[in-house]
């Protein structure tokens, strides 16, 4: 199964809201993922365990994963957009 | 009001595992949740605070004997342990008025939009718990629950307001549109403006650091596991230990600040379905109005300049905590002082010379408010039957977001029961605050 991480400064409150809702949208869905929250610094460890990195921040560096926004989930604003985006790269 | 407490005291025996899974699975029915999902989210909850009880307990087991060596071999009594956030939080939340500041700030902050006098719409319902930690704050200086709801709903506007304020610098260092940062840690920035101003004005300090070179090479330091080995090998050899049992003692620490945050996102796990339904309930009571979406603090995550500086105060407030008088607080979970460096790097526009500066120069602040919080969230924990906590230690959190608001406005409280010297805090609050509002329109301008 493919793995989604999602990032924040503490791994704890916001990269958890983003992941619970795109866990939830994609169940919704009916794709299968696993969608995990990490902390933000000790992305290094965790970039290389995963399928598709969600960022809450803009990346200064290039990672060897496909990066989508994370803002989107958080405000709903081009947040369709970016499900498809994940959708299609988990296909 | 004899029934009343009567209840509260029948919530409060049945320990917040109980309890506020209770309350979780009945307001998860109420934003019409299906009964399953409500029920795992309310279960999920209890999990949190068992699993974080555990872990204290777990982290006390070792720290206490190695506190008591730390006192025998170097005379340093410390006896406030610095948990860092997030047991704070869960302790926060098992006060038992705390769910009433959730209407509270969907409230303020609707009737504020709708009046214009915010425009920013805060959707960011985790830290909510901010605005409990406050008022427990309160309670505990005036003995009110209402005064602590009014302090809660004064820290709402004032989030609000900066949150506003700041937000065209907070788009300029993370270079996300549409978005502002109402978080509570961002008002430790309304004491710091004046003492930048005057740094602003020495020359030879507006140096460039090249901050993402210097990220990735003490970055490391910052992780969790790393840091929490650091400062328990120091704590070990400090305490006269052997070096092995001084390694042990670091290995340990850094599980006990590895498995914190593990444990801590349970509590979102569960929090954030009504998180997200009382975030679209909000936005849809305003259709086609524009706004900033107010959202947590990790946005500004990504600016290497913040993790420079956190890193960097570890050691000062390490040093400042066996040196300053009447400090009580031993620091560790909360070493890497976010809730310092997130001011810091929007106050300076992220200039490392000043953050680092002004961070030495405020250290202290942290530590004299986590020692005078420490009796308070201890004597909550124990009396909600949250965590066990050794007789002659005490729970406290080394890096709370905004020491300085939380002091005065719990001194100022006590206004009620006749105690008026919280008047001069207040005043001195109003100056900094009016200096702060000029200083942002005139940045605002520019930006």
């Amino acid at each position: 199964m493919k793995r989604v991480i999602v990032a924040c400064g503490s791994g704890v409150a916001t990269s958890q809201m983003v992941a619970s809702k795109v866990a939830r949208l994609l169940k919704e869905k009916r794709v299968n993922a696993v969608v995990d929250a990490v902390d933000i610094k000790s992305i290094a460890t965790h970039i290389k365990q995963c399928d598709v990195y969600i960022a809450i921040t803009a990346p200064t560096v290039d990672y060897p994963v496909p990066v989508l926004n994370g803002i989107a989930f958080l405000t709903g604003m081009g947040m369709d957009k970016e499900l498809d985006k994940l959708i299609n790269l988990l296909k | 009001m004899e029934l009343l407490q009567s209840i509260v005291n029948a919530v409060l025996g049945l320990g917040s595992q109980v309890f506020l899974p209770v309350v979780m699975i009945l307001v998860g029915l109420l934003v019409k949740m299906k009964f399953k999902d409500a029920f795992s989210a309310g279960l999920t909850l209890g999990v949190a605070f068992v699993g974080m009880g555990a872990i204290i307990g777990f982290m006390f087991g070792f720290i206490s004997p190695a506190a008591e060596a730390l006192v025998n071999n170097t005379g340093i009594q410390l006896t406030a342990i610095d948990v860092g956030w997030s047991p704070l939080a869960s302790i926060a939340w098992a006060w038992p008025y705390a769910f009433i500041l959730f209407p509270i700030q969907i409230i303020v902050n609707m009737v504020m939009i709708a009046l214009n006098k915010t425009n920013t719409l805060n959707v960011d319902l985790w830290n909510v718990w901010n605005k409990i930690l406050t008022a427990v704050m309160v309670v505990a200086v005036s003995g009110s629950v209402v005064a602590a709801m009014v302090v809660g709903t004064i820290q709402v506007v004032f989030e609000l307001w900066n949150a506003d304020l700041t937000q065209k610098q907070v788009q300029k260092t993370t270079g996300i549109p549409g978005v502002s940062v109402p978080h509570s840690m961002m008002m430790f920035a309304v004491v710091l403006n004046p003492f930048n101003k005057i740094l602003e004005k020495i020359p030879g300090l507006n140096i460039d650091v090249d901050a993402q070179t210097l990220k990735d090479k003490i970055g490391v330091f910052a992780e969790n596991h790393v840091m929490g080995f650091i400062i328990g090998t120091l704590i070990g050899f400090a305490a006269g230990y052997a070096p092995v049992a001084a390694v042990n003692l670091g290995i340990s620490t850094g599980t006990a600040l590895t498995l914190f945050p593990m444990v801590a996102k349970l509590f979102m796990v569960a929090l954030s379905p009504i998180s997200d339904a009382a975030g679209e309930f909000m936005k849809s009571k305003f259709p086609g109005r524009e706004f900033y979406i107010g959202l947590d603090w990790p946005i500004l995550a990504g600016s290497p300049e913040l993790w420079v500086t956190a890193v960097l105060l570890v050691p000062v407030m390490l040093v400042f905590a066996l040196i300053l008088p009447g400090n009580n607080v031993l620091p560790m979970g909360g070493i890497v002082n976010i809730c310092l460096v997130a001011p810091l790097l929007i106050i300076t526009g992220g200039n490392i010379v000043r953050m680092v500066i002004l961070g030495v120069m405020s250290t202290p602040i942290f530590l004299y408010v986590g020692t005078l919080l420490a009796p308070t969230i201890t004597d909550l924990a124990r009396t909600t039957g949250t965590y066990d906590v050794p007789a002659g230690q005490m729970i406290s959190w080394a890096g709370m977001e905004m020491p300085v608001f939380r002091y005065v406005f719990s001194q100022a409280s006590d206004i009620i029961n006749g105690n008026f010297v919280g008047l001069i805090f207040l005043a001195v609050w109003g100056g900094l605050w009016f200096l702060y509002v000029k200083e942002w329109n005139a940045r605002n301008k520019e930006l």
